[in-house]
C-alpha cells in the first residue's frame, strides 16, 4: 500500500530513485554493453574535438568565434545531451509503451506515468558524453580564458541546459500518443539537427532559424545563449533567457505528456 | 538474371519493399541529411568568403558537400538493424538451417536497403542543384568513373556494416557499436571536413583505413584532384577493400557463429 501521508513530489522523487539505481545494477550484469556504449559516447565527443582542432588549424574563427569558444559551444550540448541518457533515457520508449499498450501497467502504479517511463532505461552512451563534454566545456573554459567569477553563471547555465534539453525531448516524445510507432522521429530528428546546427554559431544561419531555435523549440537556450553571453557575443541580460526557456519547456512537456496521456486508449482497439 | 542469383535478387527485392513501406523513412532521411548538408553548406559558404582553403574553394566544396549527402544518405539509411537483430534475437540459429549463405543473405538484403535511398538521395540531390548549382565533373571520363566510385560504394558499406554487426555476437545490444562505426565513417570519410585540412600524420591514419572511400575518392575523382591514372588507382583500393573485407568477414563469422546458443533443449 502505497504511504499516501508523502508529499507527492517527494514520493515520484524516490520511485524515480530507485527506478534508476535498478537500472545501474542492471547495467552492472554486461559489462561489455557499457563500455562499447561509454567509448561510443565518448568517441563522437573526441571527433568532435578533433573536426574543431583540424579546422581551426586552417580558420582563424567562425563568424567571429573562436576555437575555445566553439569548444564551448560543444562541450554544453554534449553534457545537455548525454545527461537526458543519464536521467530521462525511457522516455524514448514512450512510442513503444503505446503501440504495445504498455502504458496501461504504469497508469495503475501510484507514481506519474512521465517519472515511471522516463527511468525505465538508462543511456549508458550517457556517461561517455558526460564526461567528455565537461572535459571540452572546461579546456575551452580554461582557453577562452575565463575567470572563476563566471562559474555561477556557468552552472546556472548548465543547469538551465539539462532541463530544457530533458523537458523538450520529453515534449517530442509525447507526440507518439497521437502519431504511433516505436521510433520518436520528432525527438530524434531535433537531436541530430541540434548536433549538426546548435554546435555553430547562429549568425550563420538565416533569420528564421535564429527565431525557431528561440522562440519555438528553444534549442538556442542550451548551449548558444549562455556560452555566448559568457565569452561577451550577447549581453549579460540574456542570461534570464535560460531560466525562462527551462520553465517554459518543462510546462509544455508536462502539459503535452498530460494530453497524451488522456487520448491513450491502450492498444487492439 | 540466372537462376545462380535468384535467391540474392528474392532478397534485395524484399528488402527494398519492406524499406520502401515505411514512407517516413524517406522523409527523416531526407530532413537528417538534408539538415546536415545545408548547415555544412552556411559554415563553408562563411569560411571560403575570403578565397580557397586547402585546395577547396566554394564552388568546389558545393560539390564535395552534394558528393557528401550522396554516400551519407546511401549508407546511413539502410538496414543494418535488420542483421543485428537477428544476431541479438537468435534468428541467426535458424538462417545456419538454411540452404543459403547467411552472408550472401545478408548482403542482398542490404544492398536492396541502401537502392531504397535512391528516391531521397535524386530529392536531396536536385534541390542542391536548384539551390546551390554545383560546377559539374571536371570532366566527362572523371564523371563516369565518380559514378563506378559510387556503385562501390555499395559492396564497401556492407563490407564495414556487416563486420562491425558481427560484434552482436559478443554484446547484447547494437546501438553503441552502430554510433562508433558511424562516428568514425563521419570523420575519416571526409563528411565532416575534408581530410586535405586534417594534418599529414591524420591523413595516412585515414587512408590506411577503408573511410575515404566514401567521400574523399568521389569528390577527388569528380572535382579533378586526381588525373585519370590517380582515379583508377583510388578505385583499385575501394575495391580491394570491399573483396578483403568479405573474406575477412568470412573467417571472423566462422569464429563468432560459434557463439551462439540454442535455448530450449
Amino acid at each position: 500500500m502505497a504511504d499516501t501521508t508523502t508529499h507527492p513530489v517527494r514520493h515520484a522523487g524516490g520511485v524515480y530513485g530507485r527506478s534508476i539505481v535498478a537500472q545501474i545494477r542492471a547495467i552492472t550484469e554486461y559489462p561489455a554493453d557499457f563500455w562499447v556504449m561509454a567509448s561510443a559516447g565518448v568517441m563522437w565527443n573526441v571527433l568532435q574535438f578533433a573536426f574543431l582542432t583540424v579546422l581551426f588549424a586552417a580558420v582563424p574563427d567562425v563568424a567571429g568565434w573562436r576555437y575555445h569558444e566553439m569548444l564551448m559551444l560543444s562541450g554544453l550540448l554534449t553534457v545537455a545531451a548525454g545527461s537526458t541518457a543519464l536521467l530521462c533515457d525511457g522516455i524514448w520508449s514512450t512510442g513503444t509503451y503505446v503501440l504495445k499498450g504498455e502504458i496501461d501497467y504504469r497508469i495503475t502504479r501510484p507514481a506519474p506515468v512521465v517519472v515511471q517511463v522516463a527511468s525505465s532505461h538508462i543511456g549508458m552512451q550517457g556517461f561517455g558524453e558526460v564526461a567528455f563534454g565537461l572535459v571540452m566545456a572546461v579546456y575551452g573554459w580554461i582557453g577562452a580564458g575565463m575567470g572563476l567569477a563566471a562559474v555561477p553563471a556557468g552552472v546556472l547555465g548548465l543547469a538551465c541546459a539539462i532541463v530544457i534539453e530533458c523537458a523538450l525531448i520529453t515534449m517530442l516524445c509525447a507526440v507518439n500518443f497521437w502519431i504511433k510507432g516505436t521510433n520518436s522521429v520528432f525527438a530524434f530528428v531535433m537531436l541530430d539537427l541540434q548536433h549538426n546546427a546548435m554546435t555553430l554559431p547562429l549568425a550563420l544561419f538565416p533569420a528564421a532559424v535564429k527565431l525557431v531555435t528561440m522562440f519555438v523549440l528553444p534549442v538556442a537556450f542550451v548551449n548558444f545563449v549562455p556560452v555566448a553571453v559568457l565569452t561577451g557575443h550577447l549581453g549579460p541580460w540574456w542570461l534570464v533567457g535560460p531560466p525562462l526557456a527551462a520553465a517554459a519547456s518543462v510546462l509544455a512537456a508536462v502539459g503535452v505528456y498530460r494530453l497524451g496521456l488522456r487520448s491513450y486508449d491502450s492498444s487492439g482497439h | 538474371m540466372s537462376s545462380a542469383f535468384a535467391v540474392d535478387r528474392a532478397f534485395a527485392v524484399i528488402a527494398f519493399k519492406r524499406r520502401l513501406a515505411y514512407k517516413t523513412q524517406w522523409l527523416v532521411g531526407l530532413v537528417l541529411g538534408g539538415g546536415a548538408m545545408l548547415v555544412s553548406m552556411a559554415m563553408w559558404r562563411e569560411l571560403l568568403s575570403g578565397g580557397a582553403l586547402s585546395g577547396y574553394d566554394w564552388d568546389a566544396m558545393r560539390a564535395y558537400v552534394i558528393i557528401g549527402f550522396i554516400t551519407a544518405t546511401m549508407v546511413f539509411g539502410a538496414a543494418d538493424w535488420q542483421i543485428a537483430d537477428r544476431i541479438l534475437d537468435g534468428h541467426v540459429a535458424i538462417d545456419l538451417t538454411k540452404p543459403v549463405d547467411f552472408q550472401r543473405a545478408r548482403a542482398a538484403e542490404y544492398i536492396g536497403s541502401m537502392c531504397s535511398t535512391v528516391p531521397t538521395v535524386v530529392f536531396g540531390v536536385a534541390g542542391a542543384w536548384l539551390l546551390f548549382d554545383p560546377p559539374g565533373p571536371v570532366s566527362v571520363t572523371a564523371g563516369i568513373l565518380t559514378a563506378v566510385s559510387l556503385l562501390l560504394v555499395f559492396p564497401l558499406a556492407f563490407g564495414i556494416t556487416y563486420l562491425t554487426v558481427l560484434v552482436c555476437f559478443w554484446t547484447k545490444r547494437y546501438l553503441g557499436v552502430m554510433w562508433l562505426r558511424e562516428a568514425l565513417l563521419g570523420f575519416f570519410s571526409g563528411m565532416m571536413i575534408p581530410l586535405a585540412f586534417m594534418p599529414s600524420w591524420l591523413q595516412a591514419i585515414a587512408w590506411a583505413l577503408p573511410f575515404p572511400h566514401f567521400t574523399t575518392t568521389p569528390s577527388a575523382i569528380y572535382l579533378g584532384h586526381v588525373d585519370t591514372a590517380g582515379a583508377l588507382g583510388l578505385l583499385a583500393a575501394e575495391a580491394a577493400w570491399a573483396a578483403g573485407m568479405w573474406f575477412g568477414a568470412r573467417l571472423i563469422f566462422n569464429q563468432a557463429v560459434k557463439k551462439v546458443t540454442v535455448h530450449g533443449g
